[in-house]
């Protein structure tokens, strides 16, 4: 497995923000977590993403337990193996396009303005590259971010809620991104609260005030794959009504996409 | 690209492009580099001002023959002729009588202008007569007084071949007026004057009586050693010349009246001089007739050295410089202080000297707290900037590399600009005030920009190390 978490938790007071979750992702893999705001969705994001350490429980990459690292190794985790998108998009505003891009090569090894210019191409905005971020709009933006996030090619997408700042046609170019990342075995972890873009990925689950509550699949073959490898559900330890505590998943609509749908598959 | 290339792409694209930040930090950092620039142009400028305008009020440092008989001074004195005395006189007599040959001075002047600036005049005082009434003379090079005292109120024009500067005293005495005529005789014996221990410079001394013992001298101080060159025996003390005076009026047989000494040989001829000015300082100056070295040679028939040389020294330190001229024995000269003017300068000097760096002090305290609260805030505004790139990867260190040298060009920037506009202030200071340009400290200017870029440095250090130091997802998370 590419990631474990085994019986994660992150407790601010008497917070449980992320309550007991024991969850695997295969590589390759392209996972969905879902919720309302604050239901914790992000803070797990920031422990997978090692920007954030579990109060208690482990999390292992690759097989290395993140707890075990110096801050020095989490920052060689984050940029070797991590490629992060976010829902603000956190560009340099003194940067171009592309020198936004460099950055996340400066920090990895060595920059390369043509390898960046061939990432802003294949997000589209190769004629964009000189620009700053204010001359770009939202989705420019984003998939000038998408372009930082994979030009170091890892292994690990952490997006968090990619599209929450897009109209519908940019929501549909950033997809279209991460299913072609996809399509190239890397895998995807996506942080939304819109059912929509979650329903693109492989396998949801859905927290809730931190709690597991459900879990789908949306793509058999992936599951049975999961399951042929030692692929078990994600569950929680928290002792709460309707939390997936055993080895079944639970589960669960998606009152947002029916929204957007219009009720359509 | 390299990454070097991309780090001061960074840094361009930072300070260029981020121009209303960039120019607040620039804006501090130049407002403190000119304040504090200017300040210490002035707290350097203004002891020196001060210095040279002190320097201008005369002597600082005498110097005059000793009675040294083996050396160089004999020979000069055998040359001089007229210190021949006889008797009992001896080769010190002469040897003062003989006085401080221009070689001599030349070295003198040497070892004073190795120690600082300096300036100096040399006198060579003879007894004379007017109207039969002895008057002390003196040989100058115009030029030379006139340089080293400012502070002498010439009526009329300074000495000139044929033509005399005389003291108020001796003016108002006779009732010279500028352009009118004085007829000068000169003796050898009351240079010579008889007395055993007695040469002719101290018949001159002893002539201005007890009083005017310091009279023959332009100074208070420097009369004493006047005295001295003038042959004076005893061992005496520019900061003591009442009782050097009092020595010389109890071996004097001769009565003082009117600052002369009254005599009874009614013998008129002479050499007829114009009067070319009338100097007037309230001082002891105002006893004396000065004349150019050339016409005294004339008058006198003799040629010899100078009995004193006076200078105005920019010496730090004139007890070392005064220690090193008497240690040299074999130049037969003893040096001393004018410690009136000396003492007064020195405590005005550091009194203001005090004041300024306390008031500098205080400036540099209040530029580090103003540039540092501006640095400050702009760092801690690149907040969620810092938490992004430590997502990315950044350790903490490349991120502290990147704001350090970031803030030091701020820093350079204002410190470069500050300090231009602190020398134009402190030059338009001293032009105002002291009528002197104000030549560039590089070694100051060089000080200021670093101090600049250092205070611009330390100040982003508490926002950057805070930055760096928390997790990125709380500061990605604070937006």
């Amino acid at each position: 497995m590419l990631l474990e978490l085994d019986h994660i938790s992150k407790i601010y007071g008497d917070l449980h923000a992320v309550d007991d979750l024991t969850l695997t992702v295969p590589e390759g893999e392209w996972l969905a977590i879902v919720g309302s705001s604050g239901s914790g969705k992000t803070t797990l994001m920031n422990m997978i993403g090692c920007m954030d350490s579990p109060s208690k429980g482990s999390v292992k990459l690759e097989g290395r337990k993140l707890e075990d690292l110096n801050a020095s190794q989490l920052a060689d985790v984050r940029k070797n193996m991590i490629g992060l998108v976010f829902q603000k998009f956190y560009l340099v505003p003194h940067l171009t396009a592309v020198e936004n891009v460099m950055v996340a090569q400066y920090y990895h090894s060595v920059v390369d303005e043509k390898q960046a210019m061939e990432a802003l191409e294949r997000v589209g905005l190769k004629d964009r590259a000189h620009h700053l971020p204010s001359q770009l709009s939202g989705g420019e933006q984003q998939r000038v971010c998408i372009a930082r996030a994979l030009i170091n090619e890892p292994k690990l997408i952490l997006a968090d809620e990619p599209t929450g700042n897009l109209d519908e046609k940019n929501e549909k170019i950033v997809l279209d991104l991460f299913r072609q990342l996809h399509e190239q075995g890397t895998t995807i972890i996506v942080v939304t609260h819109d059912a929509l873009v979650a329903s693109c990925a492989q396998r949801e689950i859905m927290l809730n005030h931190g709690v597991l509550v459900g879990e789908k699949w949306n793509d058999e073959q992936a599951r049975a794959a999961y399951e042929a490898a030692g692929g078990r559900p994600a569950s929680t330890g928290a002792q709460v009504e309707g939390a997936q505590t055993g080895e079944t998943a639970i589960g669960f609509a998606d009152p947002t996409k029916a929204a957007k749908t219009g009720g359509e598959e | 690209m390299t990454n070097t290339g991309m780090f001061f792409r960074m840094l361009f694209s930072a300070v260029f492009r981020r121009r209303s930040r960039a120019a607040m930090a620039v804006i501090a950092s130049t407002v403190g580099a000119a304040t504090l620039f200017c300040l210490a142009m002035i707290c350097i400028a203004v002891p020196q001002q001060m210095n040279q305008e002190m320097r201008a009020y005369g002597a600082n440092l005498i110097v005059t023959p000793t009675g040294d008989t083996t050396g160089a001074t004999g020979d000069a004195a055998g040359d001089s002729g007229a210190a021949g005395a006889s008797g009992s006189s001896g080769d010190a007599d002469a040897a003062k009588a003989a006085g401080i040959d221009a070689a001599m001075v030349e070295h003198t002047t040497e070892m004073v202008a190795a120690k600082g600036g300096e300036k100096h005049a040399t006198y060579r005082y003879e007894n004379v007569r007017v109207n039969a009434a002895p008057y002390v003379m003196a040989g100058v090079d115009a030029a030379a007084v006139r340089n080293l005292n400012h502070h002498w109120v010439v009526d009329g024009s300074w000495p000139t071949a044929g033509k005399v500067l005389v003291g108020r005293d001796v003016a108002d005495a006779i009732g010279l007026k500028v352009g009118g005529s004085i007829t000068i005789g000169y003796r050898a014996s009351d240079n010579a004057s008889g007395a055993s221990s007695a040469d002719a410079s101290s018949a001159a001394g002893e002539s201005s009586g007890a009083s005017s013992a310091t009279s023959s001298d332009p100074s208070d101080e420097g009369a004493a050693s006047h005295g001295e060159a003038g042959g004076e025996t005893s061992a005496q003390s520019a900061e003591s010349p009442e009782s050097d005076a009092a020595a010389q009026s109890s071996q004097s047989s001769q009565q003082m009246q009117d600052g002369r000494v009254s005599s009874d040989i009614m013998d008129t001829t002479g050499t007829e001089f114009r009067v070319a000015g009338i100097v007037d300082t309230g001082g002891s100056e105002d006893s004396i007739i000065y004349a150019t070295n050339a016409d005294v040679d004339k008058l006198t028939g003799v040629k010899r050295g100078v009995d004193v040389i006076e200078y105005s020294s920019g010496a730090s330190d004139l007890n070392a410089l005064v220690t090193s001229i008497n240690d040299m024995t074999s130049m037969h000269v003893k040096a001393q202080q004018v410690t009136k003017i000396t003492a007064s300068d020195t405590r005005i000097i550091t009194m203001l000297q005090t004041l300024f760096w306390i008031v500098s002090l205080v400036v540099l305290v209040l530029t580090l707290v103003g540039v540092g609260t501006t640095i400050s805030s702009i760092v801690s505004q690149r907040r969620n900037e810092i938490g992004l790139r430590k997502a990315l990867g950044a350790s903490s260190a490349a991120i502290g590399v990147e704001f350090y040298v970031e803030s030091a060009i701020y820093g350079l920037l204002g410190g470069l600009v500050g300090t231009a506009i602190g020398y134009g202030l402190a030059s338009w200071l001293c032009v105002a005030v002291f009528e002197r340009s104000l030549p560039f400290n590089w070694g100051l200017g060089v000080a200021s920009v670093l101090l600049a870029a250092i205070v611009a440095v330390v100040a982003s250090i508490p926002p950057v190390h805070r930055a760096t130091r928390i997790d990125p997802a709380v500061v990605l998370r604070e937006e």
